[in-house]
This record gives C-alpha cells, sequence and structure tokens, in this order.
C-alpha cells in the first residue's frame, strides 16, 4: 500500500525520509499511462483530498492534488459554477496529466485554468508560484511547469484554479456511421463557428466516423445551432461514450497521443492504418490505437513530415513516453528545468 | 576635433548591422533611456536594430562572448521599466522585425516577427473575419514580442484570456546565441514535453528573446454590443459589475472609469462625450451569436437600471464604439494633462473587494498627498491607480513612490497581487517579496538560470538580488541624485 499523506507536513516529512525515486499518483486512474518506474516508491497523494477554498462571486477555488473531480465538480455545481477543462480522477493528477488539452477550439485547458499553485521539492522545501485571483504576472509561471509534468518535477500540495459560470443550457449531440469526407467537413464546420461548442470529439471505429460534441451557453443558441447544422440532441446528459476522451490498448497493441492541426488531419488520417481506432478532440489532442509495437514506430517515424508531435502513451512501460523528437533546445532546457528543480531525480 | 575612435565592441556590432542600426552616441540613445515608467531612468551603452532571427543571433553570440549584458526591447510602453537598460547594456530593439510570416485561416494561427504592433496583426486579418484578443490599451504601438515578455492583458482578457493563453509557440535565442523552439501551431506543449511556452511568456525578456512568435488568431462574433453607464457613485458601478458576474454572463469587457479620470479624459482629445458629472462610468461589451447578444443586453441594462444608473448610452454601429472605447483607450494620454509625470499603478484584488480596495486608494492618496485617479479592469479586478506627479520634483516622487508602495500591499493584504498585466521589470523589484518568500524566488531565480545562466539576458529584473532590495527601496533617491548630475532635463 502506497504511502498517504494527509497533510502537507506529512507529505514534506515522507519526502525527507525516503530514499531513492519516488513516484506520485493520485487516485492512480492515469498510472497505467505512465512511463515505467521500477523500483520507485508510490506516493499517492490521494490524502490531500480538502477544497480549501471555494469563492464563489470570484470564481476561483483552492485545491489540494487529492481532491477527486466529481467532489470538486457536486461543489461547484451548488453554486452555478463549472471547471470548464475534461478529465476525471484526482485534480492533481488531471492538471500534471494535461491528457486532452483543450476539448474545443480555444477552448479552456488545465493550462489555462490554473492560476497558481502551492508544492514542494523533492528535498520538501515548499514555494509559491502564481496568485489566487483571476490575473497576475508577478514572478515567473513556474506552476505551469505542473502542466504535463507527470509529477516528475515536484509535488503540488494546492492548486489555485480559475472557474467559469456553468452555462444556462447545454446539450449534447452525435452524428455516428459518417464516410471520412462528411465528417472531416462537418468536424471544420463546428471548429469554425463563433463561439465554438464547448466539446468536440472526433471518432474513427470499426463504423466508420463518429461526431460528437457538447453545445453550452444560452438556450436560443444552443437550440438555433442544432437546427442549423441538423444535430440531434443526445439523450445522456453526460454525453455519448466517445466523450470518454481516451482509447484503450488492444491485446500487444499500443496508444499514441499527439497534437495536429485541422489541415493536417487529413494526411494523418492517411498514415494511420485504415482499421486502427483514432480519436480527436476539437482543441486538436488526438489518440490512436495501433495493434503493434511495429505500427507505433512506423507512425511515429512518419508524424515529423506532417509537423506533428506525439508519443506512446499506453504499451509496455518502457516503450510509454517514447515519441517523436522534441527540438534539441527545448529538450536541453526541460532537462536542465529538471536537473535544477529535482537535482537527484527522485521524481519520476 | 575628431569624433572619439568607436571602442572595440561597438565597433564589432556595427560590422554585424552596419552603421545605420546601431547607436552609440549619448544623444541617439536619449530615447531608449525609459519606457513607460519614467520614475527609472538610465542610457543604454549602445542600442542596435537587427532585422532577423540570424541577426539576432549573431548579436547575442557577440555580447556572450564579450560578456557584456543586453536588455531585449519591443516599442518601450511597458510600464514597468522592463526593458530599460542600464549604463553597462546593449539594447536589442526588435522594432524592425515586424513581419508577419505566416496566416492560416484554417488552422487559426499566425506566426509574427516580435517587433509587429499588436494592432497591426488584427489589421492584417480583419478581412479575413479574425482578429488577435488581446488588446492592452497601447494596442495601437505596442508590439507582440513586447506582449509576449509581459504577457500582457487589455480590456478583453476578461472573457479571451491573457497574451499566454494566446500564444502557441515561439522560436527563441537563448543568451548564449543558441536556437530554442518551444510549442508550435499544434499546441503550446507537445504530448512528451512540458510548457515551456507558458514558462516563458511572462518571463519579462529575462530568459531569451523571442524572434518568432506563432499567435492565435479569434474569429470575429456576429454581433457587439457596447454599453456605456454613468453612476452618482463608485460603489454602485462595482455592485453592477458584481451583478452582471453573479449572473452568470461573461461580457468581453467590462472598465470602469472614475470622475477624475472622466474629467481629465473629457478636456483632452480622447474626449469620447463620458458624462463629466459621473462618479464613475462602467463601459460594458458584450460579444457574441446576435440572438443572445440581444437577451445579454437587456439583461446588463436591467442591472444598470436596477443600480440607478444615471445615464445608458448603447453604441449603434461601429463608429459609437469606437467612440466609447475612445476615452478608455486614451485614459492614460489623457492624464498627461495632470502633470509630467504618470506612475501607472497595476494591482489585483479579487473582484469582490474592488470597493473595499478603491476606499483604501482613496485613503493612501490622501494621506500622502497625491493627485490619484482610478481606471480599471473591473471583471478581473484588475486596478489601475494612477498618480500623477512631477517627475523633476524630488518630494513629489518620493511621495508618488511611497503611495504607490502601499496601494499595491492593500491588494496583496485583500488577497491580490501586485501585477495583474504590467510586469515587475525594476519598478516592482521591491515589491515581489509582499508575494512571495526567499524559497519561492530561489525556485523562481533557479529556473530563470536555465535559460540565462549567466545573467546577461535584461539583468536585474523580476527578482530582487539576495541582501539588494534596499537599492532599489531608494528611488527616490536615485531620482534626485541623476537630476544633481544633470542626467536628465
Amino acid at each position: 500500500m502506497s504511502p498517504t499523506p494527509r497533510s502537507t507536513a506529512e507529505l514534506q516529512e515522507l519526502l525527507r525520509a525516503v530514499r531513492g525515486p519516488v513516484r506520485l499518483l493520485g487516485t492512480g486512474s492515469r498510472q497505467a499511462r505512465l512511463p515505467a518506474a521500477d523500483g520507485a516508491t508510490a506516493l499517492s497523494l490521494a490524502g490531500l483530498d480538502r477544497i480549501r477554498r471555494l469563492d464563489a462571486p470570484d470564481q476561483t477555488c483552492s485545491v489540494e492534488p487529492g481532491v477527486r473531480r466529481e467532489v470538486l465538480d457536486a461543489e461547484l455545481a451548488r453554486v452555478g459554477l463549472e471547471l470548464p477543462c475534461a478529465g476525471g480522477g484526482s485534480l492533481g493528477g488531471l492538471f500534471a496529466s494535461d491528457a486532452t488539452g483543450p476539448v474545443t477550439v480555444g477552448g479552456a485547458s488545465p493550462r489555462s485554468l490554473l492560476l497558481g499553485l502551492e508544492a514542494l521539492l523533492a528535498d520538501g522545501t515548499s514555494f509559491r508560484s502564481g496568485a489566487r485571483v483571476v490575473k497576475s504576472v508577478a514572478g515567473f509561471d513556474v506552476h505551469k511547469l505542473l502542466v504535463g509534468s507527470q509529477g516528475r518535477l515536484f509535488a503540488a500540495t494546492q492548486l489555485h484554479l480559475r472557474l467559469r459560470p456553468r452555462p444556462r443550457s447545454e446539450a449534447w449531440f452525435e452524428r455516428a456511421r459518417l464516410e471520412r469526407d462528411d465528417a472531416l467537413r462537418l468536424l471544420a464546420t463546428l471548429r469554425a463557428l463563433a463561439p465554438a461548442p464547448a466539446a468536440l470529439h472526433l471518432l474513427r471505429g470499426p463504423h466508420g466516423f463518429s461526431l460528437a460534441g457538447r453545445l453550452a451557453g444560452r438556450a436560443v443558441h444552443v437550440q438555433a445551432t442544432l437546427r442549423e447544422h441538423a444535430l440531434r440532441e443526445h439523450a445522456l446528459r453526460e454525453g455519448p461514450a466517445l466523450a470518454s476522451l481516451h482509447l484503450e490498448a488492444t491485446a500487444g497493441g499500443e496508444v499514441v497521443a499527439g497534437n495536429v492541426v485541422g489541415s493536417r488531419l487529413p494526411a494523418l488520417l492517411a498514415a494511420i492504418p485504415a482499421d486502427a481506432r483514432f480519436l480527436m478532440h476539437g482543441g486538436g489532442r488526438f489518440e490512436v490505437a495501433l495493434a503493434s509495437a511495429r505500427e507505433t514506430d512506423a507512425l511515429l517515424a512518419a508524424l515529423p513530415a506532417l509537423s506533428t508531435q506525439a508519443c506512446i502513451v499506453l504499451g509496455e512501460p518502457a516503450r510509454r513516453g517514447r515519441g517523436t523528437p522534441l527540438d534539441a533546445g527545448h529538450e536541453r532546457l526541460a532537462s536542465g528545468l529538471k536537473q535544477t528543480l529535482d537535482p537527484h531525480g527522485i521524481f519520476v | 576635433m575628431l569624433p572619439a575612435p568607436m571602442p572595440p565592441l561597438e565597433r564589432a556590432l556595427t560590422g554585424l548591422l552596419g552603421a545605420q542600426r546601431v547607436f552609440c552616441s549619448r544623444d541617439a540613445l536619449l530615447a531608449w533611456e525609459c519606457d513607460g515608467f519614467t520614475v527609472h531612468r538610465s542610457r543604454p551603452r549602445a542600442v542596435v536594430l537587427p532585422e532577423s532571427t540570424g541577426e539576432v543571433q549573431a548579436v547575442v553570440r557577440l555580447l556572450h562572448m564579450a560578456n557584456v549584458p543586453f536588455v531585449p526591447r519591443g516599442a518601450g510602453t511597458c510600464l514597468s521599466g522592463g526593458p530599460t537598460a542600464s549604463g553597462d547594456a546593449v539594447v536589442i530593439d526588435l522594432a524592425r522585425m515586424r513581419k508577419v510570416l505566416q496566416i492560416s485561416t484554417e488552422d487559426l494561427y499566425a506566426v509574427v516577427q516580435p517587433g509587429v504592433v499588436n494592432l497591426d496583426l488584427t489589421a492584417a486579418v480583419r478581412h479575413l473575419g479574425l482578429h488577435y484578443a488581446p488588446d492592452p490599451s497601447s494596442q495601437s504601438v505596442c508590439t507582440i514580442g513586447g506582449n509576449l515578455a509581459e504577457n500582457s492583458g487589455g480590456p478583453h482578457c476578461f472573457k479571451y484570456g491573457m497574451t499566454q493563453d494566446h500564444v502557441l509557440g515561439a522560436t527563441i535565442v537563448l543568451p548564449d546565441g543558441t536556437l530554442a523552439r518551444l510549442g508550435d501551431a499544434a499546441g503550446p506543449r507537445a504530448p512528451h514535453g512540458l510548457d515551456l511556452t507558458a514558462l516563458f511568456c511572462g518571463s519579462e525578456g529575462t530568459f531569451a528573446i523571442a524572434t518568432e512568435i506563432t499567435v492565435r488568431l479569434c474569429r470575429d462574433q456576429e454581433s457587439v454590443r457596447t454599453l456605456l453607464a454613468a453612476f452618482a457613485s463608485m460603489t454602485a458601478a462595482c455592485r453592477t459589475v458584481s451583478d452582471i458576474v453573479a449572473a452568470g454572463l461573461v461580457p468581453a469587457a467590462l472598465e470602469i472609469l472614475d470622475q477624475a479620470t472622466i474629467r481629465a479624459v473629457e478636456a483632452s482629445v480622447y474626449r469620447a462625450g463620458y458624462p463629466a458629472d459621473a462618479a464613475a462610468v462602467l463601459l460594458v461589451e458584450l460579444d457574441g451569436p446576435a440572438v443572445v447578444i440581444a437577451e445579454e443586453t437587456a439583461e446588463v441594462r436591467e442591472f444598470f437600471r436596477r443600480n440607478g444608473a444615471l445615464s445608458i448610452e448603447e453604441a449603434s454601429d461601429a463608429a459609437e464604439r469606437k467612440r466609447l472605447w475612445k476615452g478608455r483607450k486614451g485614459a492614460f494620454g489623457a492624464m498627461g494633462r495632470l502633470n509630467t509625470d504618470l506612475y501607472v499603478l497595476d494591482g489585483v484584488v479579487p473582484r469582490t473587494r474592488l470597493e473595499e480596495a478603491l476606499d483604501g486608494i482613496t485613503a493612501i492618496g490622501q494621506k500622502h498627498g497625491v493627485v490619484l485617479t482610478n481606471v480599471f479592469h473591473a471583471g478581473d479586478g484588475n486596478l489601475h491607480p494612477n498618480i500623477s506627479f512631477d517627475g523633476r520634483d524630488a518630494q513629489q516622487t518620493a511621495r508618488t513612490v511611497a503611495a504607490g508602495r502601499e496601494i499595491l500591499q492593500l491588494c496583496v493584504d485583500l488577497g491580490g497581487s501586485i501585477s495583474g498585466e504590467h510586469g515587475i521589470g525594476s519598478e516592482k523589484l521591491d515589491h515581489v517579496g509582499m508575494m512571495f518568500d526567499a524559497a519561492d524566488l530561489d525556485v523562481m531565480a533557479r529556473v530563470r538560470a536555465v535559460f540565462n545562466p549567466d545573467g546577461l539576458c535584461n539583468p536585474g529584473k523580476v527578482l530582487p538580488q539576495r541582501g539588494a532590495c534596499a537599492e532599489v527601496a531608494k528611488w527616490p533617491q536615485m531620482v534626485a541624485r541623476v537630476l544633481d548630475t544633470g542626467e536628465r532635463p
């Protein structure tokens, strides 16, 4: 059983006592998507599960990393607010993984909602970055390094988040069994709306293409958009199954995640095997389920020509995290940041 | 008499860029002695004007080898002393790097050089039904590079976010002259990379120099309504803002100007027809689908009425909208009528504490005997108390700086920040400790050192050097000393 500190002080004490590498976990829901951490001590932040502050009039809150998404959502719903980004599990895990990015064009994402944080370095030193208010440029935005870091730079102990009012009306829609060209045309049309739908998801499965989305705002706008684009409202309040955000790997297979701009989508679809399941969110993050490591390697080799970055997120632990080459200068800076924030390589 | 021979470094810079793009004479350097924060002035050693990434790299390599500090600069509209260089530093002025390199209407992004003026980018894509959303008040002159360095905001960031939310990537020249590419048009962070784009944004030119910037473009909304309501009290204006936000509305902008600002604007070339007898005016802009905006406008009007608005104006066309915005956008310029210098503060408080903050600011102004006006982004709780003063008067300057410090401390005490969009620069070095302790600042310094290990890139900004805070606290004395030496006219 993983040590589960209940307070920042307990976590600090544990970090000072532990010898060797540490793998930070939230609820563990994304563990299968993390690179291998053989021999690391798993340290669960699930016990840091308090909503420390909810300032409804200012539309901000402060939460500990172990707060579960559904717990926060329930609290926010009571005061007419929402955290407008996708993802479940613990809040710390959601922000540290940033697994889906924005789910629509120009939409909110963990990076845009994280106002500041309190955190511990691997040696137990605490620090703060950012602020609790919706706008602050004081100091460097070290807190933004949490997003997508997978807990490998520092351990967040409190996140300050921006919230938004819940829309007065919303509706999910789904169009299934579309031909490729029809699906891409509809996707382009919906991405071009101003305002864009609150969420958009494109899936290629065994029965062709499906497109799902969430319209939000005033009833007059939601209904008009449904009518104008011949979209039928979906019965499920939580949306159709394809809005579940991630693909699963088949036996022996792998899932690759990447970013793609809309104009490169046809070329990307042409580069992946015809029978591979493909999921893309409206903000450009995609996942593709490939049947074997060989298919993955072929795709990763082809993607730079499409100016597309991607990496393995599901598969053999040792292969997770491998991806298209990043810019050498970027790599050097990223490795310098790891070295300066966690010089002994504790967080893995 | 023959002119003095050019020192070797200046000669080498001239060899790289040509004599037309290197300035070394004392008179020529006057234009670069300060930014919009006029309290802190200093002429740099030289100014260079590169035109490409390659030229920036060549200049930076040369300065790195010579161990000479350098300061990147856009249009110099920064309000915190960020691009002001000390006498041993070379200013790398990016104003000539003003090309829009690429526009993608399909993928909604543009790649620009750092010297592109904010409003010029919108002008370049307006015919395509697109715009660049961040809109600092200085948008007609400030540059995208400067906006990136400061993580600039503006009236419309209440709905659309700050510069950081609109920057997808950047090519940066590191202080040793090497390049790094952060993010790209597909997103600011690769799935297996860190978000260095977000980290770089707002680093105030102390990490590296951005030479190509990829920004998100937004589609124009179908309908825009701009309303101006006048109120008999600041309290009523602030409560209207709270009502609008509490109702779940997200206007594109929510701006308040106080009576002193209204009067300054109405007496200036920025005259916009604001009611001069109002204690405050509230400017509300709504944008979106026409059917939605019609409903939202009715709701906003109802909030105006409930809070006792003295008058309500609604722009009926683009020209009217421009007029209503003219006063707001020109507010800082209008302050020029009040005195020779203007200290624009930039504190943030939780929106619900705006009234408390404004009362406190008034009291601080009275205590120090300074002339204070307020214009602010009410939706974000981002206050801009403006102190008009005569910078040639050391006593006035001292009172101004002291009042400014107390105002920012008040913002922090109310749960806010010492800067919402102007940055720390040199102005607030002494105030950073109000928000961050030594451990916080140490982490930030370590992060900066990854990009800028030798400290050559824009030294002396954002983070106080250990034990050096007292130096910055001496501003009034510094100004007085500068006056004594005839450094300023």
